[in-house]
């Protein structure tokens, strides 16, 4: 077996046929690896996070050409195994076998880009170093094809000294030979460097190496990594924890330098230079390369003028859609539950049980559920925009706007992403390499408006804006998301130039971004992407969603109040939700909310959200489905919030002013316990994570109030206190 | 035996050192050589890994505060901060 284990751990058994075999993929960004990992196993995928980090961690399984089973692990994309981010520190551990949870591959699968083929073989060389099994997957051979680039495969796969499938991930095409050929790799004989080194660098590396193989590699890793450690900056940041490797390493970078060469320099030069020679015999590609598509596009897209303007449009676009093409189908949503709720209540005898699962269980998660739709639309788009290339051209773009608050353009994909969730925005910050950089982008990513501010925003756009049209394809509704939205972002902006001036002081790291051609994304790929959003969603609508509804149902419904049996239904009902538990912290919370015009049931609301900031929604439902006349018991919320009177003075009790300033309240509050749960983790864990996660908490939440206060004083001012 | 690998660094050591400049002050449309690349170790590093090394053409394609590069096919965008201290020897001027 070719393992990279210690000599004083047991060996390993060889796998049996009835074991399942296990995949590493890897590849570089934008390989397609993501797409041929979905095309491989499908739906039968599990997400998590690597063991001890955040950095998730994709597994899916599919059933081999003999029966066997495959588990196949997704490797964060990286190129090369340098380790200059977390990311690519996770892939090496796990191809090295030494990662925090023992999982170690049997085969490992490079996915290359066979139109970027020369700068794809750097990674792949070092991975073929490591003496584990390899099969590569040549893929997006159709794309070369149409630049007019041919390949004499035969002739790569003798260069490289391992077997090269190639596939189309997004059409599926190739996966037969491929699985076939990863059952198969174990059997060949492993695999090892393709080029050697000059006799006097090979001199000058051997006593390093051999510092190495006294540590358990095996010859050819030690290579792999005597070479590697040559080049890296942050030398205790290496697999081998071997007494005197520092000095091993300094040794052999003398006596490289003595020899001529660039130690620095040196793992690049002799990887690009034997690429070279193999790009050279097995590629190719036409003379004239005409401008290819991608670089018309970016003609366009990445205009002084244009660019950000399509960047804008695109952003409205987006956002308008999220908010008209979901309409049908939560109105259909809404209608089942509806329909669900009443069919199961009216088998149900009348009283608490019957109140507990409508008006619990149905009403609040019900009313989460409505939202699932706009969460896979808004989720298909930001997958779209990530898949076709163009989220690097905006990380480009912003490039400029992020150096100006001190952050760079790195920092604008993971607060994109906080545009749907801020807790996989935060784990994208790993891909940041200056840890105050990160902790910047962390500490604001949730001023990003998050999917789960969709519900709030939905709500109360929904009730209180009319759908005015502004322009043809806008209307004042869409506008209104869009200025929340912005709010969000440019408040998120300055609190980082705050940061980066104050706490987080430091250089700002220069921007290397690669810009992927344009590529039409896999629909396949794309929808399990979405679907493996919406189920995590879900897992959270069903546990914790569900378990407040019904907490907050029986501190609606109990104690009971004696009720004189005289008053009308709906006074009875109020005086009711008045006496309950709900009720009198209400009032207890309403002179903190007062100032900001908001009554005691959004005051418990809020209160209620503190965990979840959706819960808002369906804590208003519980209330106001507790509280309801039993006759219009399934009215839409909206109605029930617009037909809302103060009791005493017969006013409205929500005003669009109010509306707006509740909003404004949600745009900045950090009502998450996931993400603060994300932050505590990413910001360094511990104490110290905590102590992040708590000024994030504090400093979001003293925001929301002032604004919100502003708003509303504003607006009373200026006579929109209705 | 796998073949030794030539390497084509020293050729440069001393060759038209005169006409070298620094990235940042290269025009869109220049095709250039690298000579050095100047900057904390992490970043020359992730530069190299990228095929980014001495020796490698580039093509300018967009130079603003950012630069847009051709670097072995791909496209690489690099911050001001970075160009500035990367030696190149410029082939030719298309402008």
């Amino acid at each position: 077996m070719s393992t990279l284990q210690r000599p004083t751990s047991p060996p390993a058994a060889p796998p049996s046929a009835t074991d399942a075999l296990r995949v590493a993929i890897i590849g570089n960004p934008n390989t397609g690896k993501t797409t041929l990992f979905n095309a491989l196993t499908g739906l039968r995928q599990h997400v998590g996070n690597f063991a001890g980090v955040t950095v998730e961690r994709v597994e899916g399984a599919f059933k081999g050409p003999d029966g066997r089973r495959v588990t196949v692990l997704d490797l964060p994309g990286s190129y090369s195994l340098s380790a200059g981010s977390p990311d690519e520190r996770i892939a090496l551990e796990v191809l090295l076998g030494r990662s925090a949870d023992r999982w170690r591959p049997d085969v490992v699968l490079v996915v290359v880009d066979a139109v970027h083929l020369e700068r794809n073989l750097f990674l792949t060389s070092q991975v073929i170093e490591l003496g584990l099994p390899v099969v590569v997957a040549l893929n997006q051979i159709d794309a070369a094809q149409t630049e007019g680039i041919r390949f004499d495969i035969p002739e790569l796969i003798h260069e490289l000294g391992v077997p090269i499938v190639p596939t189309v991930a997004k059409r599926g095409e190739g996966l037969e030979p491929l699985k076939r050929a990863l059952l198969t790799a174990a059997t060949l004989p492993a695999p090892t460097r393709a080029f050697a080194l000059p006799a006097q660098a090979q001199a000058a590396l051997a006593p390093l190496e051999a510092c190495l193989v006294a540590d358990g590699l095996l010859p050819v890793a030690a290579g792999m990594e005597a070479l590697r450690l040559l080049g890296i900056q942050h030398r205790e940041v290496h697999l081998a924890d071997v007494n005197g490797l520092g000095e091993a390493v300094s040794t052999a970078s003398t006596a490289l330098r003595e020899a001529g060469f660039v130690p620095a320099r040196f793992e690049s030069e002799v990887r690009y230079a034997w690429i070279a020679q193999v790009i050279d015999r097995t590629v190719t590609r036409p003379l004239v390369g005409a401008a290819n598509l991608s670089d018309k596009i970016d003609r366009f897209a990445l205009h002084r003028v244009w660019g950000p303007l399509i960047f804008l449009v695109l952003m409205a676009l987006v956002f308008q859609s999220v908010f008209s093409w979901a309409t049908p189908l939560m109105d259909g949503i809404e209608a089942l539950i509806a329909l669900a709720g009443g069919a199961v209540g009216a088998r149900l005898p009348e009283g608490d049980l019957r109140s507990l699962i409508v008006d619990g269980v149905f009403a609040g998660v019900g009313s989460v559920l409505v939202f699932l739709p706009q969460i896979a639309i808004l989720f298909a788009f930001i997958g779209l925009l990530e898949h076709s290339g163009y989220m690097a051209r905006a990380a480009f773009l912003m490039d400029r706007v992020m150096r100006r608050v001190g952050l760079h353009g790195k920092s604008f994909i993971p607060m994109l992403s906080g545009y749907a969730c801020a807790v996989p925005g935060i784990m994208a910050t790993r891909t940041i390499e200056d840890p105050k950089d990160r902790l910047a982008t962390i500490m604001v990513v949730p001023l990003m408006s998050c999917s789960a501010r969709l519900p709030v925003y939905t709500l109360l756009i929904g009730a209180f804006v009319p759908p005015i049209v502004l322009v043809p394809g806008l209307t004042l509704q869409g506008a209104t998301m869009l200025i929340m939205y912005l709010l969000g972002t440019v408040v998120a902006l300055g609190v980082a130039a705050i940061f980066k001036r104050t706490l987080l002081k430091g250089p700002v790291r220069p921007m290397i971004l690669e810009l992927p051609p344009y590529r039409w994304p896999s629909l396949k790929s794309l929808g399990v992407s979405v679907v493996q959003r919406c189920q995590l969603f879900l897992q959270r609508a069903g546990t914790v969603i569900l378990s407040l509804s019904i907490v907050l149902w029986a501190m609606a419904t109990y104690p009971k109040a004696t009720l004189d049996p005289a008053l009308p239904e709906a006074a009875r009902q109020e005086q009711q939700l008045e006496y309950s538990v709900l009720g009198r912290i209400g009032h207890g919370i309403e002179p903190l909310v007062r100032p900001l015009g908001y009554d005691w049931k959004i005051g418990v609301s809020i209160a209620a959200s503190f965990a979840a900031r959706e819960v808002f929604v369906s804590t208003m439902g519980t209330i106001y489905g507790v509280g309801g006349d039993a006759d219009d018991g399934d009215a839409a919320l909206t109605q029930r919030l617009v037909s809302e009177k103060d009791p005493v003075t017969g006013k409205p009790v929500y005003t669009p002013l109010i509306a707006v300033s509740l909003m404004v309240f949600y745009v900045f509050a950090l009502m998450c316990i996931s993400t603060t749960a994300v932050t505590v983790r990413e910001a360094g864990g511990g104490r110290i994570g905590w102590q992040w996660a708590t000024l994030q908490f504090v400093y979001m939440l003293a925001l929301a109030y002032g604004a919100a206060w502003l708003v509303y004083v504003i607006g009373q001012a200026l006579g929109f206190g209705g | 035996m796998a073949p030794v690998i030539a390497l084509p660094t020293l050729q440069f050591a001393d060759s038209a050192a005169s006409s070298t400049c620094s990235l940042n002050s290269c025009r869109a449309g220049t095709r250039v050589t690298v000579v050095d690349i100047e900057c904390s170790g992490d970043e020359a590093c992730r530069l190299r890994a990228l095929g980014f090394c001495e020796g490698t053409s580039v093509n300018v394609i967009d130079a603003r505060d950012a630069m847009l590069l051709e670097v072995r096919g791909t496209r690489l965008a690099l911050g001001a901060a970075l160009t500035a201290g990367i030696t190149v020897r410029p082939f030719q001027a298309r402008a």
